[in-house]
């Protein structure tokens, strides 16, 4: 809604380049206009530009000429790439579900008052707010072959006898990114949700309380709907990102043992940049984003059918 | 709430909490003991008898002056930081402005181009490095600190602009016509009166695009090449991974390092990042 | 040298953001780059070498001698070998990077259209040092211009630890695949496996997988240029890989970079292992941190051995190291004159000498040379110039055998088939990635 216009009196006494700035018209143009350029030239043009790539054959150093779709033929016939679709979704999947229930646990531990409360909640956040690449290496170093601290501790406890093959073995090195991309991603949803958890009245809960609904009812009929939309949310966020995760990846594992780790971003590189197959790397990269559009547009229709209830 | 026994609060409370928090916080302890611990000690295999991986006796800083002399890890920082500073004040710029045209004002499209703002976040730097390399090289910017400040407000701007939408919607309009009546100009109105009240959106906003800008990778590794112009998460990667030795010490003490500047910014802003990160998912 | 290099950082720093607010204030006046100070500068990227030795001498002391015997600036930058490559899709994509990039193996082919002719400089170092050898002119030169100067090879040999072999009754090194396996079952039973990467490295990986391939008789391509992997030769070589890893390799070695097998050596869970000299010369440097269970200096234990043989034959995979010039440097001619500049005897055997034998030059007359004298451990390294098969074996060394390295087929097949694809399988596998390659 708009502020009220000015009336003519007043309009007459600016100069002409006030004026126009009143017409919000104008205004919104001229308040746009460098992020409109910053994304134009940014986004959306290399964006069309790497459709173009995509449809060529261009490789580093060769510009190549239209060849259509079949990059993308032979993308999907590629037995790497699917193993790539496969391990995406995978990722995404588990790791967003771990998320989401670790971090509600953990935002629910927190919503009580007690001593150094605010200093826990800033600590948590760490994992979330170190650069990805560093606190990757930390655990590169923990998982290591041969001086894994996580196989001394185990082996101490006399848990295990022979070493675990953390990043040798394809389905543990898969199990190892995703506990990184869990570990990195709980604390995001834990202050998340803990803010809408905190909007929750405690009167709310009284009431059922009183009404006769143990904790378990009380929180599935109570908070959960309430807690909704911010879930949503979060989840839509955490989804995109992890999705188009490339920095774990690359560091901990390289895409491997034998492609097991690929996603789809660290895929393209290795097919782009690293072998400079420019025109492959491109369509692989652009092979997210339809898988992506289709996962934000339901998301979004969700949010907003809850949002209308 | 759960009232009750001391043990309930204990097993169902304050045990899990602590290990949420143990398992959260220990590899930065993990990288800390191993910044500081001699080469001798780090190379034992995970069956060696006598081995001690949580202490260290001999703590040495060999590791940090290896860091500093053989590597151009102070240049890094300050390009990292110069990076992520004018990143994030481009973003902010775009961001308010954006924000409150969207957020305020009146006009056609305003929500096609909200939404046009946001499918933009959806676009990752990973569906754009290739093509983007090729436009960074047409306007002759590779290799420098400039690829990546015109590149970076690409997904500071979205999330500046939502957040601050946010922000603004939250200002009663009360405000700004009492403004208009006194005789201000729309323009005053917003720089006056709007924007400082909206300080609390910036800082947020500010702190967050901080933070992203720090952690962004992909970008920083495909368009920069010489030693002098990386930044800290691409120099750590490319410069510490030296050849059949790996060096754990130095690598791990550049993690530290590399991680100190955005956790000690965190740490003055704590607030307005959690304010900036709670009221990007509400609004 | 902190003093300097501290003084040299801040100053850096306040000329960084100087440069920077100048510069951003003349793009946005002039819409261009402004033009930096006239000085020629040479930026040459190199891998990080194998020997910490060779990279401090030419930082140290190379680079400035370059700098004042040719006037100009030199800018030495070393990566991790696996991200040459994409260093150099960067540089070309972007137009601009290092002048001089190192090359491994055949990116030389690979990037052709991209790099600048160095026919001149190889054929005079050539002429001066007895010819250059034929493994390095087939991958640097494709028989019309030189698309890389050669600068050497790095001889792959397994190197192992004497005393427990003998303890197990191996007095000599296998030679065969067959008597390989029966040692490392027994090595293994004691704790203290083979150890190789089947992992995406660009240096032992493919020095292991090639030229065992090879020796069974397997091959990716015929003369012609046709895919013939799928064959009986390869198909038994893929089953004795997968028999070899369970009884007698450390099974980590699936996750393995190209410097887990050193650790693992140096750090005694490994008894034996491809690589380059680098392990021997690591312990050489620092004989008291390297010592066996014995208490005795690891550099004693080691000895090299080349690959076993197979059926038909016994082969060695080596790295070659070439300089390509790329197109879209600026500072062409004065590259020109380093290169020609560092392979003048004087400045190349210093190179050479620093390497201890881990580099093997790529001219006829170093093979000769009394540093091979020196250490009898390393005497088997000097042969790897003249011995070594190149990829894309029975076909040429070109820009498609490159491709194929570059996307590891031939280890991802047998890394496959050791994680329990059948042997099948995984040959088909590599047989259609070949054959969308070799289209």
């Amino acid at each position: 809604m708009a502020v009220t216009a000015l009336s003519a009196a007043e309009s007459k006494r600016l100069s002409p380049r006030l004026r126009k700035l009143e017409d919000e018209r104008w205004l919104a143009m001229a308040l746009l206009a460098p992020t409109a350029i910053l994304l134009g030239l940014f986004i959306a043009y290399p964006f069309f530009e790497g459709v173009l790539l995509s449809l060529s054959s261009a490789r580093v150093g060769d510009p190549g000429h239209f060849v259509g779709l079949k990059n993308f033929h032979k993308i999907w016939d590629d037995s790497i790439f699917r193993t790539t679709v496969w391990n995406t979704f995978w990722y995404t999947g588990v790791t967003t579900v771990f998320k989401l229930a670790l971090g509600l646990w953990l935002a629910i531990l927190l919503n009580r008052h007690f001593k150094g409360k605010a200093i826990i909640r800033a600590f948590i956040l760490l994992p979330f707010i170190i650069p990805t690449v560093l606190s990757t290496f930390a655990w590169k170093w923990m998982f290591d072959p041969t001086f894994s601290v996580i196989n001394w501790s185990l082996f101490q406890l006399g848990l295990i006898t022979t070493r675990i093959n953390w990043l040798g073995d394809p389905d543990l090195a898969m199990t190892s990114i995703i506990i990184i991309n869990i570990w990195r991603g709980v604390p995001f949803f834990a202050i998340t949700l803990l803010a809408g958890l905190q909007t929750i009245s405690p009167e709310l809960h009284e009431a059922a309380a009183i009404d006769g609904a143990r904790p378990w009812a009380r929180f599935w009929h109570v908070t959960w709907p309430l807690l909704m939309p911010v879930t949503l949310v979060v989840v839509l966020f955490s989804v995109i990102q992890t999705f188009a995760d490339f920095q774990l990846v690359y560091v901990m594992t390289g895409g491997g043992p034998a492609n097991a780790t690929h996603l789809f971003a660290t895929y393209a590189y290795q097919l782009g940049i690293g072998t400079g197959l420019l025109s492959e790397g491109a369509a692989i990269s652009l092979a997210m984003f339809p898988f992506l559009f289709v996962i934000v547009v339901v998301q979004l229709l969700y949010i907003r059918r809850v949002e209308t209830r | 709430m759960i009232e009750g026994a001391l043990w309930r609060r204990w097993v169902f409370y304050n045990i899990p909490l602590i290990l949420f928090v143990f398992v959260l916080l220990f590899p930065f302890y993990w990288m800390i003991v191993t910044t500081f611990r001699p080469d001798g000690e780090l190379y034992l295999p995970w069956n060696a008898p006598n081995y001690m991986p949580f202490w260290t006796n001999n703590p040495t800083f060999e590791h940090i002056l290896y860091l500093f002399e053989e590597t151009n890890f102070a240049r890094w920082m300050f390009n990292t930081m110069f990076i992520a500073l004018v990143s994030t004040v481009i973003s902010l710029f775009c961001g308010v402005l954006a924000g409150y045209a969207l957020a305020r004002l009146n006009f056609p499209y305003a929500g096609g181009l909200g939404t046009a703002i946001f499918i933009t976040y959806l676009v990752p730097q990973t569906l754009l490095f290739i093509p983007l390399a090729e436009i960074i090289r047409n306007f002759q910017l590779g290799d420098t600190p400039w690829s990546l400040i015109l590149t970076y407000p690409t997904f500071l701007i979205p999330f500046c602009t939502w957040l601050m939408m946010g922000y603004f919607k939250a200002i009663p309009k009360e405000l700004e016509e009492c403004a208009r009546i006194d005789g201000a100009s729309r323009w005053k109105a917003m720089v006056y009166i709007i924007i400082p009240v909206a300080v609390p959106g910036i800082l947020s906003s500010g702190i967050i695009a901080f933070t992203l800008s720090w952690n962004e990778f992909i970008y920083a590794l495909v368009f920069l090449s010489s030693p002098d112009q990386k930044t800290v998460p691409v120099g750590v990667t490319s410069e510490l991974i030296r050849g059949d030795v790996f060096f754990w010490g130095p690598l791990m003490a550049g993690a530290l390092l590399g991680s100190i500047p955005v956790a000690i910014v965190y740490s003055f802003f704590v607030e307005h990042y959690v304010a900036g990160l709670t009221g990007s998912v509400k609004g | 040298m902190a003093k300097t290099k501290r003084r040299s950082v801040l100053k850096l720093a306040g000329g960084a953001a100087a440069a920077s607010m100048g510069g951003m204030a003349a793009i946005l006046a002039s819409g261009r780059m402004p033009a930096f100070a006239q000085q020629r500068t040479v930026h040459w990227l190199k891998w990080v070498d194998f020997v910490p030795a060779t990279d401090t001498l030419l930082k140290r002391e190379m680079m400035p001698e370059a700098e004042k015997a040719l006037g100009v600036k030199m800018n030495l930058e070393t990566v991790n070998g696996n991200d040459l490559q994409p260093r150099i899709t960067a540089g070309i994509q972007s137009g601009a990077g290092a002048d001089l990039i190192m090359s491994f193996n055949s990116y030389t082919h690979l990037y052709a259209n991209s790099v600048v002719d160095v026919s001149a400089i190889a054929e005079e170092v050539g002429k001066r040092e007895g010819g250059i050898l034929p493994y390095a002119k087939a991958i640097c030169s494709n028989g019309k211009v030189y698309m890389g100067m050669p600068w050497a090879v790095i001889g792959g040999m397994i190197a192992y630890r004497k005393s427990w072999l003998d303890e197990v009754g191996v007095t000599k090194f296998p030679d065969t695949w067959d008597g390989y396996r029966e040692a490392a079952k027994k090595l293994k039973a004691k704790g203290r496996p083979f150890g190789q990467t089947l992992g995406h490295t660009f240096g032992d990986a493919p020095g292991f997988t090639y030229p065992y391939l090879w020796s069974w008789g397997g091959k990716e391509v015929d003369a012609s240029g046709k895919v013939v992997l799928n064959s009986k030769e390869t198909l038994e070589s893929i089953k004795f890989m997968q028999g070899l890893w369970k009884d007698g390799m450390d099974e980590g070695g699936l996750a393995w970079d190209d410097t887990n097998n050193n650790r693992a050596f140096l750090s005694q869970t490994i008894s034996a292992t491809l690589n380059g000299a680098s392990i021997y010369i690591e312990t050489l440097r620092k004989p008291d941190q390297y010592k066996t269970e014995k208490g005795l200096p690891m550099n004693k234990d080691i000895q090299h051995a080349p690959l076993p043989k197979g059926p038909a034959g016994q082969f060695g995979f080596h790295l070659l190291q070439s300089n390509m010039l790329m197109k879209y440097s600026k500072n062409q001619d004065a590259a020109k004159e380093f290169l020609k500049w560092i392979h003048t005897e004087a400045n190349y055997r210093k190179f050479f000498e620093s390497q201890k034998g881990f580099a093997t030059p790529c001219t006829a007359k170093w093979e000769s040379d009394k540093l091979w004298d020196v250490d009898p451990v390393m005497a088997p390294f000097k042969v790897a110039a003249r011995l070594g098969q190149a990829i894309g074996n029975a076909g040429p060394p070109d820009a498609k055998a490159q491709e194929v390295l570059s996307k590891y087929i031939i280890t991802d097949m047998y890394a496959k088939a050791v994680q329990g694809m059948p042997a099948e399988d995984a040959m088909k596998w590599a047989e259609a990635e070949l054959k969308k390659v070799y289209v």
